[in-house]
């Protein structure tokens, strides 16, 4: 019998619960307290683990019935997925950038690079407009949050700033 | 309670206040007037700013955001047949017809002047009720406040979209975020797996700016190219939005009734912990439809069905108000933000808050109420030129909208680990969406967490009696409010399956 996706979450959402569930007995227990600091872990991965297993028995149930597949919004077309993956890439990379680079750079970069993967600028002044909004958005961050509201901003390694 | 009130408002219409809440107002139209862009995401842009405020001025800012997003989003609902944000949905339902029928500007004006009075009608509620209910609330003991919180999970993930089991694992999963960490009596650590990073715990702002933004901005890039409603509206954005004041005031008025059930439906969902003013919006347009003389009239833009849906919406943001400020419980995901605010600046939200920081609390009622007005100024002034903002490209909002959300995580704690855990459920907020699994339990997991443990460990040091949960009155009486909710929510979804099957069956 073949799983939906719906199964398929109930299935990780049980097994995730049953091995933190497993865990929470090897926690100690405090001297002062009734309860330990599972205590309430177990309860609640517990229901957790049994709402996983619903979902799982719910979904077996559907597709034994033939029913309509539950779940979800309709799935997107391949070039959305893929430009979904892209951003999030991009995201990941800026993340990883801003402790090197500082939070200026790696913004500018980031504000360059996420602007064309959104939408593909295709005049030269879209170009244009596309380098601006990159370099205005970091100098304006900078300018409002670290120079007049006192709010830190990440620094990078190699930069210094 | 009228003298601290009137010092409130003296304090919030001096300009350092004054400015931020203008800001905040006029920030919340513009949010609230950009289809894809919610009351929430524009309430976490926001945040970074409020960082280096005061915490009068930022929640003044929070405060505007969420008065002037509930309004702005009838300006495109109106104009264009696309509503702003969620709860501007049923507005469109009479506003449209209305302005597309030669009436622009009555239509948007019937809209501004119920949400002005629904929303002051909303800060009457507030301001009368939040103390009593807070006085309430500082006789619960634990046992209580548990079951409360057991209630409000249970009602949200009964209410929410989606099955109930996807509600329940919603909330399970935020509740099992704050699991990780430590243990919050005795400060063991938990399920972090010698790891440095989960040791810490997974701090909540940069979580629910996570799941909340990331999920938001990539369901609207995945929609771009895809053909919108209301392109027709589109020429109605040249027209002009004059209209009588006066005519427009007497015909909100004249129906006395009509505005005051629809603010009672509008603060009733705004109190119920996770149901935003989309659903106050809808229901209250249903009510009115229903209690109305002439139902055929609805959807061919009646006045009727634009006042019962703005004056609700704005309604909604005094209900929710009340619920943060007597219980120290968020009602929704914008006031969630607004407590995270609160307690990046060392203000202990709850029961004693309106007592203990009575400055602080009136000057929120103040800023709520003279938000109203600021909101009508500036959709008077702007509310075309709100048109053109909405043409804003979204390649040029997202990254601009994620780097403030760095900016927001990253000064939580001035760590990368925050801006981490943003990323990390950024990714998980956008699967359990696309996977159909609704976000509002899971904040609310997030959000009461940590207070459901501490409350269930004191009632058991307290006493180690499980039976006094349900033997305490009150305690007893939320648990069964919060097993009726579950069972009422199995029978909709029974009722609903059967129907579904009948249909199919008689197709």
């Amino acid at each position: 019998m073949r799983l939906g996706r719906d199964g398929v979450i109930g299935l990780i959402c049980f097994a995730v619960s049953l091995a933190l569930l497993v865990q929470s007995f090897s926690l100690p227990q405090l001297p002062l307290t009734p309860v330990g600091p599972g205590f309430y872990p177990r309860i609640v991965l517990g229901l957790l683990g049994m709402a996983g297993l619903g979902l799982l028995l719910q979904d077996l149930l559907a597709a034994r019935a033939d029913g309509p597949v539950s779940g979800g919004e309709p799935r997107p077309t391949a070039g959305v997925h893929r430009r979904v993956i892209l951003l999030f890439g991009i995201i990941a990379a800026y993340v990883l950038l801003l402790p090197v680079l500082g939070f200026r750079s790696s913004t500018a970069l980031f504000v360059l690079a996420l602007q064309p993967a959104i939408e593909w600028p295709v005049t030269a002044r879209a170009w244009a407009a596309v380098v601006a909004i990159a370099i205005a958005t970091p100098l304006a961050a900078y300018l409002v949050f670290e120079k007049y509201l006192l709010v830190l901003l990440p620094r990078g390694s190699l930069t210094g700033w | 309670m009228l003298e601290p009130l009137g010092n409130g408002i003296l304090t919030i219409v001096q300009w350092q206040y004054l400015l931020p809440l203008f800001l905040g107002t006029l920030i919340g139209v513009v949010g609230g007037a950009l289809p894809g862009v919610t009351i929430t995401l524009t309430i976490i842009v926001l945040l970074p700013f409020t960082f280096g405020l005061d915490p009068l001025q930022g929640l003044a800012a929070m405060t505007g955001v969420y008065v002037g997003g509930s309004a702005g989003g009838l300006i495109t609902a109106t104009l264009l047949g696309i509503p702003g944000t969620p709860s501007a949905i049923a507005t469109t339902f009479d506003g449209f017809p209305m302005a597309r029928n030669g009436e622009p500007g009555r239509a948007i004006w019937l809209g501004i002047w119920s949400s002005f009075f629904g929303g002051l009608l909303g800060g009457l509620f507030l301001i009368l009720v939040t103390g009593p209910l807070a006085a309430i609330a500082l006789r619960f003991g634990p046992w209580e406040y548990f079951s409360l919180f057991v209630l409000a999970l249970a009602m949200v993930a009964g209410l929410a979209e989606g099955t109930l089991l996807k509600g329940l694992i919603s909330a399970g999963i935020g509740l099992v975020v704050t699991m990780v960490g430590s243990d919050p009596i005795g400060g063991i650590p938990r399920f972090a797996f010698d790891s440095d990073f989960l040791r810490g715990g997974f701090p909540f702002l940069p979580v629910l700016i996570g799941v909340f933004a990331f999920s938001q901005i990539m369901t609207d890039v995945e929609s771009l190219g895809r053909p919108k409603s209301g392109q027709a509206g589109a020429a109605l954005a040249r027209s002009s939005l004059s209209a009588s004041h006066l005519k427009t005031i007497g015909e909100i008025l004249g129906r006395p009734l009509l505005l005051l059930w629809s603010t009672v439906v509008g603060i009733l969902i705004g109190v119920l912990p996770a149901v935003g003013g989309s659903a106050a919006n809808m229901l209250a347009y249903d009510q009115a439809k229903k209690l109305s003389s002439h139902p055929d009239r609805f959807g061919k833009g009646t006045p009727e069905g634009i006042i019962a849906a703005e004056s609700a919406n704005n309604a909604n943001v005094g209900g929710s108000l009340v619920t943060i400020m007597a219980f120290g419980i968020p009602g929704d995901a914008v006031t969630a933000v607004m407590l995270g605010a609160m307690t990046i600046h060392g203000i202990q939200s709850g029961p004693l808050f309106v007592s203990q920081n009575v400055e602080l609390a009136y000057g929120i009622y103040a800023a709520y109420i003279v938000a109203h007005p600021l909101m009508v100024a500036i959709m008077a002034v702007s509310a075309l030129i709100m048109l053109r903002v909405t043409q804003v490209r979204l390649s040029v909002l997202a990254p601009v909208v994620l780097v403030l959300c760095v900016v927001g995580a990253y000064a939580v704690g001035n760590t990368m680990s925050s801006v981490y855990v943003l990323v990390i459920f950024g990714a998980v907020g956008y699967a359990l969406v696309k996977t159909g699994f609704p976000l509002a339990p899971l904040i609310l997991g997030l959000i009461l967490g940590e207070q459901i443990e501490l409350n269930l460990v004191r009632s058991i040091m307290t006493d180690d009696d499980p039976w006094l949960f349900v033997t305490r009155p009150i305690s007893g009486g939320l648990l069964l409010a919060a097993a009726l909710s579950v069972a009422l929510s199995v029978w909709q979804h029974l009722r609903h399956a059967s129907r579904t099957r009948k249909v199919e069956a008689d197709f």
